[in-house]
Formats: C-alpha cells, sequence, structure tokens
C-alpha cells in the first residue's frame, strides 16, 4: 500500500469514531501539557538564574594565572618544597606576550586580553590613597560595560590617563592624621579627580623608605624621595560613593601606555610587583598579572580551561560553578517532566485501551482486508498510524494548552511584582513534545497494533 | 469448457482434522478434484458438511492437516501467511455472504479497496473500480454508501471488488445466504454472466441446490468428502431451445427489478 493511503484510511477510521478519538486525544493533551508545562518551570528558573549569574560576571571568561612547571610541588607546602620550588623560578610559567599570541590560536577563543596591575600612591593635596592600577587593552576595556559618569574611557588617548571608580576615593587618607574621612565621617575626602592634579608615585618601596627614614632624621643621608607623575584623569564611573559594582575600586588605564611608562620610569631597577630573577635582578620584559580569555561558547569553556591547564597555568572559570548549578536545575527539571509523565503514561494506557477496543470492534474489517490480500504489515502500520495521529493531534494540542497555562502563570507572576518569566516553552521543547507525544502513541498502539496483525482472516468469513 | 481446458485448481488427497478435547473432527476427509479455467462451480453440502473448510483452505485462510492444494501452479500448502496474503491480493478474488463492505467508503473506493492494496495510483484504481462498477450494472451507484444501497446492490458491488484485480479465481461463500430469493436470482445470474463474459473462474459455496444450479459443474460434499460431481452443463444442453427463451425473459425481469431498485 501506499503511504498516502495509509494515512488516508487511518485518519478516516478515527474521524468515524470521533467521540472516542476525541476522549483519547484529550488524554494525550493533558500529559502533553502537563509536561511541557513542568519542564518550562524547571527552564524559566533556570534561565533567571543563569541571567543573574551573567550579572556577576562574565559566564565564558578564563582566568589564567601564572603557574609553576611543577605545580604539584606546591601541594605539599614544607620545607624540601620550597627550595625546589625557588630553584626552579626559571620554570615558572609567566604570563607573556608570547602567551598570549598561543592563546589566541586555541579554538574557540574569542578575545584574549592580558592585564598588568601595579600599586601606586597617589597624592592630591594632604590626602593621599595606596591604590592598584590595571592596565588593559581598550578593546576589553569597553566590553566590560562599565558605566561611565565623567569623562570617558582612557581609550585612545596620547598619554597614560586614569579612570577611577566610584569608590576609590574611600580608601584615601590625611596624610597628616593617617585618618581616612570616609570611614571615620562618612564623607570622601575633598578631592576632584576630574580637575584637581593628581600626583602618582610608581616607586612605592622607595617612598615607604624615604618616608621611614625621615620620619627617623638620625642620618644626614635620608633616602631620595621618587618623582611624582602627574597623570590625567580620562574618566570617573557613575554612581555615588553606596552604589557598589565590580569597578568600584579599580583605576583602569591602557595596559600598552602603562607598560611603556613603567618600563621609562624604572629603567633597568625591578618594578614593585614583577618577578626577579634568582640573583634579584629584574628581567627585561614586563610580565602581566593576569590574562583573561574570553570563550564563544558557554560549551567550550571546560574544553579551553584544560587545555590552558595543560599548558602549565593556573586557571580559573564560573564555568565550574555554573555546570553545577545547572546539574541541579536539570535535576529539577527532571522532577518536574517526571511528574508530568505520570499524566501522559495514563494517557499511553488510555490510547491502548482504544485501540484495543477499536480492533476488537473491526475484527470483522481487519478479517477482511487480510482476506483481501492486505499485507499484514500494512495492518499493523494502519494502527500504529492511528495511534500517532492520536499522539499527534493531543501533542500539538497540548501545545497550544500549554502555551496558555503558561502565559496565565507569567502574568501571575509579574502581577506579584517579579520581572523574571517563571514558565519558559523554548522551540526545541515545542518539537521535543510533539516528536514525544507521537511515540509515546506509537508505543501504545505496538501491542493493539500486533494483535491487529495477527488476527485471523477467518473472522471475516463468520457469520453472526 | 471443457474437461481438457486450463487447470486452475487442483487438490490432491485433502484432510482437515480438528481436534475438540480428546476426539477428533475430520471436516475433510481426503478430496481431490480439479477446477478448470471459466468454470462456474460449487460446492453444496449441509451446514457441517465441510464445505467452508474446504473453502477457506483453497483460499488460504485456514491451513489443512495433509494434502496438495495448487492454485495456478502454486502449492498453497507450503506458504506462509504473508505470501498467502500476497497470493490472494494478486490471484484471488472473494464475495463474502454479508457483503463486507467497508462503510465509511462509497462503492467505487470499496471496489478499489483490492487495487489499494497493490499499491496502485489513485486514478488508476478509481478508473478501473468505475469501469467494473458499470459492468455489475451500478452505474448510477458509484458514490452511494453501502448504508444508502440495498443487498442486492451492496453484494453486486461486492462482485465487482472480487473482479477488480482480474484475478485468476473468485470464491464465493454463500454469496446469497443474506439476500432474498429474488435479489438472488439476480446475483447469481449476473455471476454466470461474468463467468462466461470476462472468462473467469468462479467456486461458490451453498447449502442451497436450486442456487447451485446456475453453476456449470456441482460437488457434492457430504461429511467431508465428496460424494458425487454433477456436470450441470450436459442437463442444460436438452433445454437448449427452452432457455433461450426464458433467458430473454430473465433479462427483461432484471432490468425491471433495477428500475424498481433505481427508483427506491
Amino acid at each position: 500500500m501506499r503511504f498516502w493511503d495509509l494515512l488516508r484510511m487511518s485518519s478516516s477510521s478515527l474521524w468515524k469514531r470521533k467521540v472516542r478519538t476525541v476522549l483519547t486525544v484529550l488524554g494525550v493533551v493533558i500529559g502533553t501539557a502537563s509536561i511541557v508545562v513542568m519542564i518550562s518551570l524547571g527552564l524559566g528558573l533556570n534561565r533567571s538564574t543563569m541571567e543573574q549569574m551573567e550579572s556577576y560576571g562574565s559566564l565564558t571568561t578564563i582566568e589564567v594565572n601564572e603557574g609553576s612547571g611543577s605545580s604539584m610541588s606546591f601541594a605539599g607546602g614544607g620545607m624540601a618544597i620550597m627550595t625546589t620550588a625557588s630553584s626552579g623560578d626559571e620554570d615558572v610559567k609567566r604570563l607573556d606576550d608570547e602567551l598570549v599570541e598561543a592563546l589566541k590560536q586555541i579554538p574557540h577563543v574569542k578575545m584574549v586580553s592580558p592585564t598588568l596591575r601595579t600599586s601606586v600612591i597617589i597624592k592630591s593635596g594632604v590626602y593621599e590613597g595606596q591604590v592598584s592600577v590595571t592596565g588593559m587593552e581598550p578593546e576589553y576595556m569597553q566590553s566590560l560595560g562599565i558605566e561611565v559618569g565623567q569623562g570617558e574611557l582612557p581609550v585612545g588617548k596620547n598619554d597614560l590617563e586614569f579612570f577611577y571608580g566610584n569608590q576609590v576615593l574611600m580608601d584615601f587618607y590625611n596624610s597628616k592624621t593617617q585618618r581616612y574621612p570616609y570611614y571615620e565621617t562618612g564623607e570622601l575626602p575633598d578631592i576632584d579627580l576630574m580637575n584637581s592634579p593628581l600626583f602618582v608615585i610608581f616607586d612605592t618601596n622607595a617612598y615607604w623608605s624615604s618616608q621611614s627614614s625621615g620620619e627617623e632624621g638620625i642620618d644626614g643621608v635620608t633616602p631620595q624621595p621618587p618623582k611624582k607623575y602627574m597623570i590625567k584623569t580620562s574618566g570617573i564611573a557613575a554612581g555615588g560613593p553606596e552604589e557598589w559594582n565590580q569597578h568600584s575600586y579599580s583605576v583602569y588605564c591602557d595596559i600598552e601606555q602603562l607598560k611603556t611608562t613603567l618600563k621609562r620610569i624604572f629603567k633597568n631597577k625591578a618594578i614593585p610587583g614583577q618577578p626577579t630573577t634568582k640573583v634579584g635582578k629584574p628581567y627585561k620584559e614586563i610580565f602581566y598579572n593576569q590574562i583573561l580569555v574570553d570563550v564563544d561558547d558557554i560549551d567550550y569553556v571546560a574544553e579551553v580551561q584544560t587545555q590552558i591547564n595543560n599548558m602549565g597555568y593556573q586557571t580559573y572559570s564560573n564555568a565550574e560553578w555554573v555546570e553545577s548549578t545547572q546539574q541541579q536545575y536539570s535535576n529539577i527539571q527532571a522532577m518536574l517532566g517526571g511528574i508530568g509523565a505520570v499524566a501522559l503514561l495514563v494517557a499511553a494506557i488510555g490510547i491502548t485501551n482504544t485501540m484495543m477496543m477499536s480492533i476488537y470492534e473491526r475484527t470483522k474489517e481487519i478479517g477482511v482486508m487480510k482476506v483481501l490480500g492486505c499485507d499484514m504489515r500494512n495492518i499493523q502500520s494502519l494502527f500504529l498510524i492511528e495511534a500517532a495521529y492520536i499522539g499527534l493531534i493531543g501533542g500539538l494540542i497540548g501545545i497550544g494548552v500549554s502555551y496558555g497555562i503558561s502565559a496565565i502563570i507569567n502574568r501571575a507572576v509579574h502581577a506579584s511584582g517579579n520581572e523574571m518569566n517563571l514558565s519558559y516553552i523554548p522551540g526545541w521543547l515545542v518539537i521535543a513534545a510533539i516528536i514525544f507525544a507521537i511515540l509515546i502513541g506509537m508505543i501504545a498502539g505496538y501491542f493493539p497494533s500486533r494483535r491487529a496483525m495477527k488476527l485471523s482472516p477467518l473472522a471475516a468469513i463468520r457469520n453472526e | 469448457m471443457s474437461e481438457t481446458g486450463q487447470v486452475v485448481i487442483s487438490v490432491k488427497d485433502l484432510y482437515k482434522i480438528y481436534r475438540v478435547g480428546d476426539t477428533k473432527v475430520r471436516a475433510l476427509n481426503g478430496v481431490d478434484f480439479s477446477i478448470y479455467k471459466g468454470e462456474f462451480c460449487a460446492i453444496v453440502g449441509t451446514s457441517g458438511s465441510g464445505k467452508s473448510t474446504l473453502l477457506n483452505m483453497l483460499a488460504g485462510l485456514e491451513k489443512p492437516t495433509k494434502g496438495q492444494i495448487v492454485i495456478a501452479g502454486e502449492h498453497m500448502e507450503q506458504k506462509t501467511e504473508n505470501q498467502l496474503v500476497k497470493f490472494r491480493r494478486e490471484h484471488i478474488g472473494f464475495i463474502f455472504q454479508s457483503f463486507n463492505l467497508m462503510g465509511t467508503m462509497d462503492a467505487v473506493e470499496n471496489v478499489a479497496l483490492p487495487l489499494t492494496f497493490q499499491g496502485i495510483k489513485k486514478a488508476e484504481r478509481m478508473k478501473k473500480a468505475s469501469q467494473v462498477l458499470d459492468l455489475v450494472g451500478l452505474k448510477k451507484y458509484k458514490h452511494h454508501r453501502p448504508s444508502q444501497m440495498s443487498g442486492g446492490q451492496q453484494q453486486r458491488v461486492g462482485v465487482a471488488r472480487a473482479l477488480v484485480v482480474n484475478p485468476e479465481i473468485i470464491f464465493a461463500d454463500e454469496p446469497t445466504g443474506n439476500l432474498d430469493s429474488n435479489t438472488s436470482k439476480e446475483v447469481m445470474e449476473l455471476m454466470q454472466k461474468i463467468v462466461r463474459e470476462q472468462k473467469q473462474t468462479l467456486v461458490m459455496v451453498t447449502h442451497d441446490n436450486h442456487l447451485a444450479s446456475f453453476a456449470d459443474r456441482i460437488f457434492h460434499i457430504i461429511d467431508g468428502k465428496i460424494v458425487q460431481i454433477e456436470d450441470n452443463r450436459k442437463n442444460r444442453e436438452g433445454e437448449e431451445k427452452n432457455k433461450e427463451n426464458s433467458e430473454e425473459k430473465k433479462k427483461e425481469e432484471i432490468t425491471e427489478i433495477n428500475k424498481k431498485e433505481a427508483g427506491e
């Protein structure tokens, strides 16, 4: 028989028994809708959690830190291990430009952004503060989504300029009284970061030693206080002192300009925070403190991370955390789906029952078809297709009902003042649910269809 | 229609033994016969004589306990159920006592059903079914459902359905069992006509000796054995002239009945 004829015959025999078909379909509708709605709740929950997690920081970013070639040896923390660590100083895997290039070659890596941190002292009037300056590539800085309050990001400037977080001033103290105005009075030091001159001391070690010897005042030879540099402010992040975000305490600048500035200031001296050779000599290069690697898709984060780990670097990403959270949510989803599945199971039993009844009723018809030479497989297909139809129609209507219920749930959640969509039905769920409903129908119809196939053609001859 | 014609069915030493509890019931107890192409044969017997069992086995609906059935050169007793279904699909037409038309289909669709099983395209099978319906005199009833037709018309559809696959052989199981005597006669004459004009071979099972007299040869079966084979053609030859006249009359009658039914 042609497939089209099979479809037509099946649908016409379903149509013949409308009431029963409708009732059986109703079972599938309820089953499908309950599964879809349950899973949609799990998905909605998962999605809103993911959105929340993304607000904490990118989920596709891997932090790369320097690692020792033999990272395992640090685990014990004993004396012997310390010596091997120091003697193997040359083995330490530094973060350099070569690595940046290598990381860019890894598949799925979208962006590689080295950061260079250095601690500086900023003086303005009587106030001074020790802040950490982070140099990064302009492209990366722009991708951070920093809200600029005044000025602009230090991008495309000729000289080194700093961009201040909105809470940096909290750490400034009065150099005379050694008091922090913000923590004692709740008011920020009276400094106009944009306009008043800010003096920056890069060689903090020299500064501290000059300070302490100055106080002692015994030797005639006081160490020279280090040179101060005036660094312009390019901008300040938006927000008052009470509004925290992850950039609030940071000072940002262009990494290349920071590197050249540091090289110019320190020449051949050791830069604080930078590693030195065994004999205490500085390296020619400036090493990065951290490299951030952006991966194009969250699914590849773990893969890329292991690859970098295997290169001998230490890495950290949110992926593991996200993974375990997602695992948790998929468990919840499976549980909710399971509850819905019970309804579909009942519907499946309903389909089997309907099909069995139909076959008993149509014993004679099936017999006639066999006598007239209808292939056994075709007979089985006819009943399987009928059951599949019930599944398909039930699945389609069930999806419609699910959308309705989902809309009602979300409206109720919104009405209670919550922004999130508790119920979320993605496209794949729709397709999966329909396929699942058809499959359930066919499984439920399999046993009856075999029975129909095996019916004796003699039933057609019998005359009741 | 001579004895030297092509053999369509040959049955040798056929037994069917049912086991009812501890006792064995011999439904068929050694049956031998042959049926030739273009013959109209009737198997006559009382109920329980084994005539239906014989027909079922000829059509491959039941397996014989012992013996041979060869139809169109193929051994029926050696076939699996699937092969039997295929064989019926291609070589056998079947007319039922209770018509067994599909209630959801109209006359043409019912007639086309065996062609559907053969996987023939819709347009083609509808055309063929339509032609066969013309042949059985149901031109005006092509798109009537079985429930909208009289018993006689329904059985004509049944005959058309058996004929549509152009089978080697047609089996009829008490084809007039559910019809009144007038309509019965009509249907019998239709079958007679088809055997003659379409050169079909037809095997009919009946308990009615009068209906059997429409056949060319009559097999009398009692207790699972064929006790007598009667050649009806010889009887007829004597009354050739009378018959021709009466045939004329019959035709008139048929057309009258058709008109009546059409008017209903």
